[in-house]
């Protein structure tokens, strides 16, 4: 298991064939044209695998399109460059009951339209994704009733549960705000082709498949950003989005794997940038059914899975070890609880203890993309002598039976990640820890508990002690293996000076362009 | 579907038989397309739901209930068929379910870079395949045909996308002469038409270069070169006309492998076509979207060949007096 090696061998021989190749190749053809278009200035390009599905950011919930919609929009509260939840549109923001949540507005804010940015636009912005009319996939607000204008600067969500983590999920687009004069002229097919925010960019064009174009808001309230033009391309492709990178056609390269972004290195003026991330990786044991029903053995897979060999074989590195499921970055992170020692001899003991002296076969689901984690890990497990079968599925059945009402529809173990963009555990959790949640295959009382004190008490201190005895519980019962928490990784040419957030969002408001 | 039907019909006069042809021609389309729009409307529905994909993993069961609801997919299947079927003859495709935008319109403005650059590809393939395959036929047996049938077989047999990879790394990424992907100018367009242009090379040559050695060997030729005519005189003349009926119609199926390689040739170079849109599509369940892709293709089929059925008429006097 050396992907560096064979990387490298790979490349240097399409390198050699490429250099057999000109002899094929149309001269007369070349000679009609000019060189690659390498225009620069203040200019910023990046490519990421697709294009945002819609410019409306209430009907998108996936990262490609929110990684665009950040730079035209704003949200209410913000993730500050220490991951801290910081003021957004919202200046402040106050609980003065358990149902309701109270944001006061940041005064003079516009829209690119010149629209004024106030409580009635926010409510409307609120209100709009909770009516079943826009079809928004955004799922954050799920206990939020209503929003209600207080006074021109103020608003409030009111809530039918306590939901402490309000603030944090209008961080994300849950919080972003539209503007409703706008909508109300153009309509919502209108707005979607030429969409208006209050954010550090405005939007130009956009060429579904070729490129989305935006440029610098002068008027922006937090500052105009310090290039003129941000572009987005969208390319499917990794090896061919680097070689756009390496030809000097883009700036970054975003969301790579581990293992494209080791095509690149050794080539001079790119480099690979990697950056602490919090999408979380675990393979979901169902508890209810099986050898896995003992916790022996579900330790003893804990201890099987050498998880930092696997991050340096198989990730080349760019990833984290975590304790339980719960990402460092995350509210609730306990780094006094600390992961399983990895241990094979201990993990034969407790397979003999729990009456499985010669292992036992099971089978390891995962999606295709992840093929390379699963074999690798079912090959970690086989030497505890646990035989796992490895069945890989797409995209598209993996989530269809991951959220189907049979919880056993993955098979006993199922390798899954999950991105808590709130940065507060709770997103890593609920819907599969507490014993009714739709994608639990565990029953813990215990648990039941600890989930309901984090998830309705408003007060962090509270929320903190139940978070740290459901991680020590995690550890101990073992429903679930506990990976790692992957790394950001880009690749860049010389030009930009940009740092992301371990939420991964390609916001450029702050990011600089060498000329 | 392809060549032999024409000679079915017995047409009474050329004029009239042209007609007759092209009538029964459309008509045989709109069955043909009937029932590829029946198929793709229930096939797609047997690929899962939709509604999973687009929301996150952790939406309940109730937001995903209500989410199936505003799209109109919790009616029932006859229903949404009825309904499918009626807005075909408007060419009303619906609502993507991922853009939230009209079929029709997503679909229409990915239609012009596909047919760029099928149309370049093809282009490139004749330019390349026509003199290689004249040339092997003329040199049959010698170094000259070995020669080209060999890089001939190379083209055939190496996958699109490794040509691709292969054809950025050398002209993007070492001699910085053309863009790695992309769309826009001319630039933009050789080495993704180039790319796809590769098999259809191969197969056009080589089916040329065959159907050029019969001819040669005919009786009309020999007469020609008896009267003697010069090599190149009678391969003009009489060679190309007669070795084009067999290759006319493998060029339009070419057409079709065209657009359907355009789908692997598009995600490499990043070419904003009907092919990677289609993909996506599949990927996201956009049931509407997926519906009308798949019309599309199979109207372009149905149409290429109906124009291969006619250009024999006009190729070949025998087809129109045939039977």
């Amino acid at each position: 298991m050396a992907p560096p090696r064979s990387r490298l061998t790979r490349r240097d021989a399409l390198r050699l064939g490429g250099l057999a190749l000109p002899a094929l190749a149309l001269p007369g053809l070349l000679a009609g044209c000019g060189s690659a278009d390498g225009s620069v200035g203040s200019v910023l390009r990046v490519a990421q695998t697709s294009d945002p599905k819609t410019l409306d950011p209430q009907k998108q919930g996936d990262l490609t399109s929110m990684n665009v919609l950040i730079n035209l929009f704003d949200t209410l509260t913000t993730r500050g460059p220490d991951n801290q939840l910081a003021p957004g549109l919202a200046l402040s923001w106050t609980s003065p009951d358990p149902l309701t949540w109270r944001f006061e507005l940041r005064p003079g804010v516009r829209f690119h339209n010149g629209e004024p940015c106030d409580a009635k636009a926010v409510a409307f912005s609120v209100n709009r994704l909770l009516d079943p009319a826009t079809k928004s996939p955004i799922v954050e607000l799920r206990y939020v009733k209503q929003a209600v204008v207080v006074d021109e600067l103020t608003v409030e969500l009111r809530c039918s549960q306590p939901d402490p983590i309000i603030p944090a999920k209008v961080s994300l687009f849950g919080g972003v705000v539209v503007p409703p004069g706008y909508l109300k002229q153009v309509g919502s097919a209108g707005f979607a082709k030429h969409p208006i925010g209050t954010g550090p960019f405005t939007f130009v064009e956009f060429q579904r498949d070729h490129q989305l174009r935006m440029r610098a808001n002068p008027g922006y309230w937090g500052g105009r950003p310090s290039f003129d033009e941000l572009v987005f391309l969208p390319m499917p492709d990794p090896s061919s989005a680097l070689a756009s990178l390496q030809s000097n056609e883009v700036d970054i390269v975003a969301s790579l794997t581990p293992d494209a972004a080791l095509q690149i290195q050794g080539y001079t003026g790119v480099e690979i940038r990697n950056y602490p991330g919090i999408r979380t990786s675990y393979l979901s044991l169902d508890t209810t059914a099986g050898p896995l029903r003992d916790v022996r053995v579900r330790q003893a897979l804990n201890h099987a899975v050498d998880v930092p060999l696997l991050i340096k074989a198989v990730l080349d590195g760019k990833a984290r070890e975590v304790p339980t499921m719960f990402p460092r970055e995350a509210f609730g992170f306990d780094p006094s609880i600390t992961p399983y020692s990895r241990d094979v001899g201990l993990a034969k003991r407790l397979l003999a203890d729990a009456g499985f002296p010669n292992g036992f076969d099971t089978s390891i689901t995962a999606q295709t993309g992840d093929s390379n984690i699963a074999e690798a890990i079912s090959g970690l497990l086989a030497k505890a002598g646990v035989r796992a079968r490895v069945d890989l599925v797409d995209t598209g059945t993996y989530t269809s039976r991951l959220t189907s009402d049979n919880r056993g529809a993955l098979g006993p173990i199922y390798l899954a990640a999950s991105t808590g963009w709130t940065l507060d555990a709770e997103s890593l959790v609920q819907s599969n820890v507490r014993h009714d949640r739709r994608q639990s295959r565990w029953s813990s009382p215990g648990a039941d508990r600890l989930i309901d004190a984090e998830e309705l008490t408003v007060e962090p201190a509270g929320r903190q002690r139940a978070f740290t005895a459901l991680q020590s519980l995690l550890k101990q019962e073992a429903p679930f293996v506990f990976l790692y928490q992957i790394d950001n990784i880009y690749a860049v040419n010389t030009r930009p000076r940009w740092q992301p957030g371990v939420v991964g969002v390609l916001g450029m408001a702050k990011a600089q362009v060498a000329s | 579907m392809t060549a032999p039907t024409v000679s079915v019909a017995k047409p009474p006069a050329a004029g009239a038989g042209v007609l007759r042809v092209i009538v029964t021609k459309v008509l045989t389309a709109i069955v043909v397309l009937f029932f590829v729009a029946t198929a793709a409307f229930f096939l797609v529905r047997l690929s899962g739901d939709p509604v999973k994909l687009i929301l996150p993993p952790d939406a309940s069961a109730a937001q995903e209930a209500t989410l199936r609801a505003s799209l109109g997919l919790d009616r029932p299947l006859f229903t949404q068929y009825l309904d499918y079927l009626g807005g075909l003859p408007r060419l009303h495709f619906g609502n993507s379910l991922v853009y939230d935008q009209p079929v029709s319109e997503v679909l229409l403005a990915r239609v012009p870079a596909t047919l760029e650059l099928a149309a370049a590809a093809l282009v490139v393939a004749l330019v390349l395949a026509i003199p290689a395959g004249t040339f092997a036929a003329l040199r049959r047996g010698r170094a000259g045909d070995s020669g080209v049938m060999a890089g001939v077989l190379v083209g055939q047999s190496t996958p699109p996308f490794w040509v691709g990879i292969v054809l950025i790394l050398v002209f993007a990424v070492q001699l910085q002469v053309l863009p790695a992907s992309g769309y826009g100018g001319f630039t933009h367009l050789i080495l993704p038409a180039v790319t796809l242009a590769v098999y259809s090379v191969a197969v056009i040559a080589r089916l040329l270069r065959s159907s050029m050695i019969d001819v040669l060997g005919s009786d009309y030729i020999r007469t020609a070169r008896a009267k003697g005519l010069s090599t190149g005189g009678i391969v003009v003349s009489h060679g190309m006309r007669n070795a084009a009926l067999p290759v006319v119609t493998v060029i339009g199926l070419e057409v079709g492998t065209l657009l359907g390689g355009a789908i692997l040739t598009e995600q490499v170079f990043s070419w904003p076509g009907i092919g990677r849109l289609t993909v996506e599509a599949i990927q996201n369940r956009d049931f509407p979207l997926v519906q009308a892709s798949v019309l599309f293709f199979a109207a372009t089929f149905v149409v290429v060949n109906l124009l291969v059925d006619l250009s024999y008429t006009v190729l070949d006097p025998r087809v129109r007096v045939n039977s």
